[in-house]
């Protein structure tokens, strides 16, 4: 047994056994501690370091008051002030006019939950994924140091429970216990893993920077926007400077809701999503199993106080036996602990220890617990039923018609460059990044109906908003894992080395005569054809003149459809002015990415 | 070349004072290169902002309301960059910088969303346009260049194109125009995409009257037969310009 009796991992009658003989051995201890005095520990390895508020020992000199303020939980604060600006600025230049190689993506380049999904599911490394060792590595030493360092969602959540936190100290220490609730993210992380080795990549649905990114882009920057319009601002608080409309998104209510639900959630179990739901954390919790730094306490000094839990943001229980996996590294319990029992070292001893002591003049020898619990609290049985529910759940969402290529939406038209939908499922984290710096609005968020719960959030083009502007291929260089494969404009527009290959086209359009103004209305207008951007273009004329109703000659230019020139933009559909119900619209059928769906016999070869 | 234009019809210091803002509209409409002939040249435009502030004008604008992304247009057409360079201030359309216009005796637009944010404190307004082909309307000069500064839906107004760009002319009587010909979009229009929809016509119009103008390019630059568009006869009809560009006081010049 090496989980000492305290994770919770269900091994049967153990815990109890465990506690009762802990209880004696603290006992014990305290005695030695309050009526000996002098307690010998087995202090072996390098020094420790204690991060004391005041500076402790023989010499009994204050530091001054400035290096007293700097104390390592102050530089905690600092890092993830940075962490979150840096994060703002990405969010903040995600746009044609301020992205100039700022590494927009950087965050979900660097998260490990992303670079290890995405090699499952596509046996690859896309582009700067390998960047996710920059966290990796560290957190195999340190621990989870990125949740309460670097992590800007986390950052959010502790912010708004620190602001209103009400608890009384006695509450703050029930509330911050480890609960069995949060094995939860454990259980999140290995269903996702497991479709993600199915070809399903449903990280997105719980990755905190995914969260972030799309809930910054669908949700706060449009409503930063709007307020900064509102109020008269200038254009250099914007967001997204130079469009001359608000951005709507579709869904934004939701995902707005679901960031307020859990932001509030924090009010209940403080960092509720970070403790419970963040399957990041989860895979950070796994990996810091092995790390050589942790929280040691020293139980010679400890008094029981408990005044340690009051701030511990894991819920990692430093009072007794540390879980390790949801330790954040955050060091207030190093701050709080009046003894200074509490310190950040290297490789502490983890197995039970001798203590040999003096009682009345007696020699004593008893037992230090062990103060570890490495591994996640998961038990090996549940630990079945949760890979179970992983397979289960690949055929659950596959067998979805609308991702299914007999059944597939005609409203699900990707952004070009994206590669066929199988892969696409495979590759797309759903941070709506694409969705962030499209310059016309176009890109959306799919909801429900366009990829089922499968292809929820993923990028869709709705040509009512926006159309997909013909010199552009940011979604394409913003893209963190090739959903999106980074492509050139010659490459998108298929001129020099692409000329073989043609353009790509990302859908069809189609005219709908009922509603078309010239043809069912005997009025003019033909601005799709004026619209149209590619030469030759896509729209031709039949021009007929012809006596309307009411007596007057007209000249109607009546559209129809090149489909072999037609690269599906949509701006013909966007600057229909038939608002409701375009009388030309746009649907996924032709696009290049997929034979399975071609429309045209010879595809591009006129 | 410019100088030599503006100079046939009375030189830059007969129209800009010192200490006027001067609000110039170049034709921003699509994200295309200059060299494809959808824009208007920025080596004109820039040539013309270092004329107008050599003038005097204390403050020079450029402004457009592009049908595609606004800053991608005005970066990607090379004008952004231009005007910048020259000294000039680029004004880009957001949701708030559109006002109500009335606009007297027009058809189509008597109040209508109109771009006004650049236009505040403005005492002189030149258009500078390319002369492209437009199915709808056989060809876009001059005149349909003031179709960027509407907001709103504007895109219903191709149903009677005629009468909207007669009203246009209604809506701005500019200090002068420049007809750019120095590339001409010939053949599918207004977007253009292809270098072999452009010819250089080597060619530069100025004028006070800007239905004169397009008469002129319609004809001679862009080379078409027949009648001209009816746009600029409703024009015509209303008093607004002179479509028979013989009829008008015409000065020409060679260069080289």
């Amino acid at each position: 047994m090496s989980c000492g009796g305290n994770c919770g991992c269900g091994n049967g009658k153990k815990p109890a056994a465990a506690t009762g003989s802990a209880d004696a051995a603290f006992d014990l201890l305290n005695r030695l501690k309050s009526e000996a005095g002098t307690v010998a520990t087995p202090s072996s390895g390098p020094p420790t370091i204690y991060f004391a508020k005041e500076p402790k020992g023989a010499h009994g000199v204050k530091a001054p008051g400035w290096l007293r303020g700097l104390r390592i939980t102050r530089w905690r604060v600092i890092s993830q002030a940075f962490f979150f600006a840096a994060f703002l600025f990405f969010i903040f230049t995600t746009w044609f006019s301020r992205l100039k190689g700022n590494p927009v993506s950087a965050f979900l380049e660097v998260d490990p939950l992303v670079g290890l999904a995405t090699a499952i599911s596509t046996h690859t490394v896309y582009r700067h994924l390998v960047w996710s060792l920059w966290l990796i590595i560290p957190t195999l030493v340190l621990g989870r140091w990125f949740c309460n360092w670097m992590c800007p969602y986390s950052t959010l959540h502790q912010f708004f429970g620190w602001l209103f936190n009400t608890r009384r100290n006695l509450d703050k220490v029930a509330i911050n216990r480890y609960r069995s609730i949060f094995q939860l993210k454990y259980i999140i992380l290995i269903v996702f893993i497991v479709l993600a080795a199915f070809g399903s990549l449903q990280i997105g649905l719980l990755d905190p920077i995914c969260i972030m990114y799309r809930t910054f882009t669908t949700a706060i920057a449009p409503a930063s926007d709007l307020a900064v319009e509102q109020a008269g601002g200038s254009a250099a608080w914007l967001f997204k400077p130079g469009s001359p409309h608000q951005r709507i998104f579709y869904g934004a209510w939701f995902v707005g809701l679901v960031i307020l639900f859990l932001v509030g959630m924090n009010l209940v179990i403080p960092r509720f999503f970070c403790r419970v739901l963040c399957a990041l954390g989860a895979l950070l919790g796994v990996l810091s199993r092995f790390a050589l730094w942790r929280i040691d306490r020293d139980v010679t000094r400890c008094t029981d106080c408990n005044l340690c839990v009051s701030h511990c943001e894991g819920a990692s229980d430093p009072h007794t036996a540390l879980r390790k996996s949801e330790c954040f590294v955050c060091f207030n319990c190093i701050d709080d602990c009046p003894e200074d029992a509490l310190s950040f070292r290297f490789m502490p001893v983890k197995k039970p220890q001798p203590v040999e002591g003096q009682l009345h003049g007696r020699p004593v020898i008893t037992q230090i617990l062990e103060t570890e619990a490495p591994w996640p609290a998961l038990s090996r049985r549940r630990l079945l039923l949760t890979g179970v529910l992983g397979v289960l759940a690949y055929p659950f969402l596959r067998l979805s018609a609308a991702v299914n290529s007999k059944a597939f939406s005609r409203k699900a038209i990707r952004p070009p460059g994206t590669v066929a939908e199988n892969e696409f499922l495979e590759r797309c984290i759903k941070c709506d990044q694409c969705i962030n710096v499209c310059p016309t609005n176009v890109l959306q968020p799919a909801t429900l109906t366009q990829g089922g719960l499968e292809g929820l959030w993923t990028p869709v083009m709705d040509m009512r908003i926006g159309f997909c502007q013909l010199n552009c291929v940011l979604c394409s260089e913003v893209c963190p894992t090739g959903a999106i494969q980074k492509i050139s404009i010659e490459k998108k527009l298929g001129l020099g080395q692409h000329t073989a290959d043609g353009p790509i086209s990302v859908g069809t359009a189609f005219f709908n005569q009922g509603r078309c103004l010239p043809w069912a209305m005997e009025t003019p207008c033909v601005v799709c054809e004026e619209v149209c951007p590619v030469s030759p273009k896509a729209i031709g004329t039949y021009d007929e003149q012809l006596k309307r109703w009411d007596g007057t000659i007209v000249l109607l230019n009546k559209p129809y459809m090149r489909p072999e020139l037609c690269i599906g933009c949509g701006i013909c559909e966007h600057e229909c002015p038939v608002a409701d119900d375009r009388a030309v619209y746009v649907t996924a059928v032709g696009e290049t990415r997929s034979k399975d769906r071609s429309l045209l016999l010879r595809s591009r070869q006129t | 070349m410019l100088r030599m234009a503006i100079g046939a019809i009375g030189g830059l210091s007969h129209f800009i004072r010192p200490g006027d803002v001067v609000l110039i509209k170049p034709n921003v409409a699509f994200d295309r290169a200059p060299k494809l002939g959808a824009t208007t040249s920025p080596d004109m435009l820039g040539a013309l902002i270092r004329l107008v502030r050599a003038a005097g004008a204390a403050e020079v604008r450029a402004a457009d309301n592009p049908i595609e992304s606004p800053e991608t247009c005005f970066a990607k057409s090379g004008i952004a960059a231009a005007a910048r360079a020259n000294g000039a201030q680029v004004f880009l359309p957001s949701p708030t910088s559109f006002e109500m216009l009335e606009v007297p005796g027009a058809k189509l637009i008597a109040r209508w969303p109109f771009f006004y944010r650049p236009f505040r404190g403005v005492t002189k307004v030149i258009g500078i346009a390319p002369i492209k082909d437009h199915n709808l309307c056989s060809a876009s000069m001059c005149t349909n260049n003031w179709y960027g500064l509407l907001g709103g839906r504007r895109n219903q107004f191709h149903q009677d194109i005629h009468n909207i760009v007669a009203d246009l002319a209604l809506m701005m009587r500019p200090t002068f125009v420049i007809l750019d010909g120095s590339r001409i979009l010939m053949k599918n229009g207004p977007t253009g995409g292809d270098l072999s929809d452009v010819v250089h016509g080597r060619t530069l119009i100025a004028a006070t009257d800007q239905v004169a103008a397009d008469a002129f390019g319609y004809s001679q630059l862009l080379g078409r037969k027949g009648d001209l568009p009816q746009y600029l006869h409703n024009a015509h009809a209303r008093g607004l310009g002179e479509p028979d560009w013989r009829n008008v006081a015409m000065q020409e010049e060679q260069v080289g």
